[in-house]
């Protein structure tokens, strides 16, 4: 999968969507690695000592490169859909990546992925004005919805995975540090630390925040915590509510 | 980033996109040449002020976003003419789909409001 730019495609417009086909794309991988495997073959049945083989065969790397079919030369194309699908009241759009599917993928892949949602975003942002434009309806106005969550979902996939390296090499969770703190209200905050070219006790700013709450400030998070427990208590009880009225109905059909 | 079309007529090199507030000329430049390879030259940037001034029906005054206009000129001699991206396309349902009974409907509704066509174009109003 390296050594082929999937990212500009129309395949790689298809497999923004649809996950069916991620089998068409190891379909291409193979295919491609086959006639590789080919070329390096006939090299070495032709390779005589005297004579290089440079001279007769081009190198592997240069055949990769002649292999490179699937790179795209559009440029400004890329901004609108396929010339086929101009003026059609619908388009046919595959289902969101899931987070589930994405973590299979590896991080090249995914990088990939990225910039092929990227440019899907973008195709679709300029149909959008363009439709606004022109005050037609835009066709299937979903597939806006569909790139926006899988960008989320690959972006939650990625920062896993470097929160995860950095757990086991620094064992850290966080990129910028930070710390539990109290401040004056009472309530439980996480404090983010700023850069300062100062130490903390030559700077009279920090030193007129309060990281501390006075005897006061205690009756106000007890009405705090009063409002916590409502509302989590409101919310439990509709839930157990909702379930016998399931509950119930279902008797009454079955 | 939005491809958009430009409002006043622009010369025959110049692509107009609306890109986010945070973006500046060079980040326009480098986006375009490695993610679309594209050749760029000059990018000209201004920020549009989105209005304040219309109220919705609670007249509380809603805000419309403010955005930035770049004005791209392609190198190398290239040129871009914004395509017709909604061309009319005849299509023919298939019988007895709902959206063929629509389409006989509205052509009856038509044909209704045409004029009789043996008074020869003269308008209603005159007499008989």
């Amino acid at each position: 999968m390296s050594f082929i730019n999937m990212a500009a495609t129309s395949a790689g417009r298809v497999a923004v969507l649809c996950r069916n086909f991620q089998k068409g794309l190891t379909l291409c991988n193979t295919t491609c690695s086959n006639q590789n495997n080919f070329f390096h073959r006939t090299q070495l049945r032709f390779f005589h000592p005297r004579v290089s083989a440079s001279n007769f065969f081009p190198s592997l790397v240069e055949q990769c490169r002649a292999l490179h079919s699937s790179h795209s030369r559009r440029g400004l194309e890329e901004f609108f859909d396929d010339p086929k699908n101009w003026g059609e009241q619908h388009v046919k759009s595959g289902a969101p990546w899931s987070a589930k599917q994405l973590r299979t993928k590896s991080n090249e892949d995914l990088h990939k992925l990225w910039y092929v949602l990227l440019k899907e975003n973008n195709m679709l942002l300029t149909l959008e004005q363009e439709s606004k434009r022109q005050a037609v309806p835009m066709p299937s106005p979903e597939r806006l919805k569909k790139v926006e969550r899988s960008m989320k979902r690959l972006d939650s996939v990625v920062n896993e995975r470097t929160e995860a390296l950095r757990l086991l090499q620094t064992g850290v969770k966080n990129e910028r540090p930070g710390e539990w703190r109290r401040n004056c209200l009472g309530q439980a905050i996480w404090y983010k630390f700023k850069e300062h070219p100062i130490p903390w006790y030559m700077n009279r700013r920090y030193k007129k925040k309060q990281f501390f709450a006075l005897p006061f400030v205690n009756f106000f998070t007890q009405l705090n915590l009063e409002k916590h427990l409502r509302i989590r208590n409101r919310k439990r009880r509709a839930e157990k509510e909702e379930k016998l009225k399931l509950q119930k109905f279902s008797k009454a059909t079955a | 980033m939005t491809l958009v079309r430009p409002g006043k007529e622009q010369p025959p090199d110049t692509v107009q996109f609306r890109i986010p507030l945070e973006m500046t000329k060079c980040d326009v430049k480098n986006y375009l040449e490695k993610i679309y390879n594209v050749p760029v030259g000059p990018v000209r940037t201004r920020i549009q002020y989105g209005t304040n001034k219309k109220r919705n029906h609670l007249n509380q005054r809603v805000k419309r976003p403010d955005y930035k206009v770049a004005y791209v000129q392609l190198a190398q001699q290239q040129t871009f003419l914004f395509p017709n991206v909604f061309p009319k396309k005849d299509v023919a349902h298939e019988p007895g789909s709902m959206d063929e009974i629509q389409d006989k409907f509205l052509e009856d509704e038509r044909q209704r409001q045409k004029p009789d066509p043996r008074r020869g174009g003269i308008t209603d109003w005159f007499g008989f």
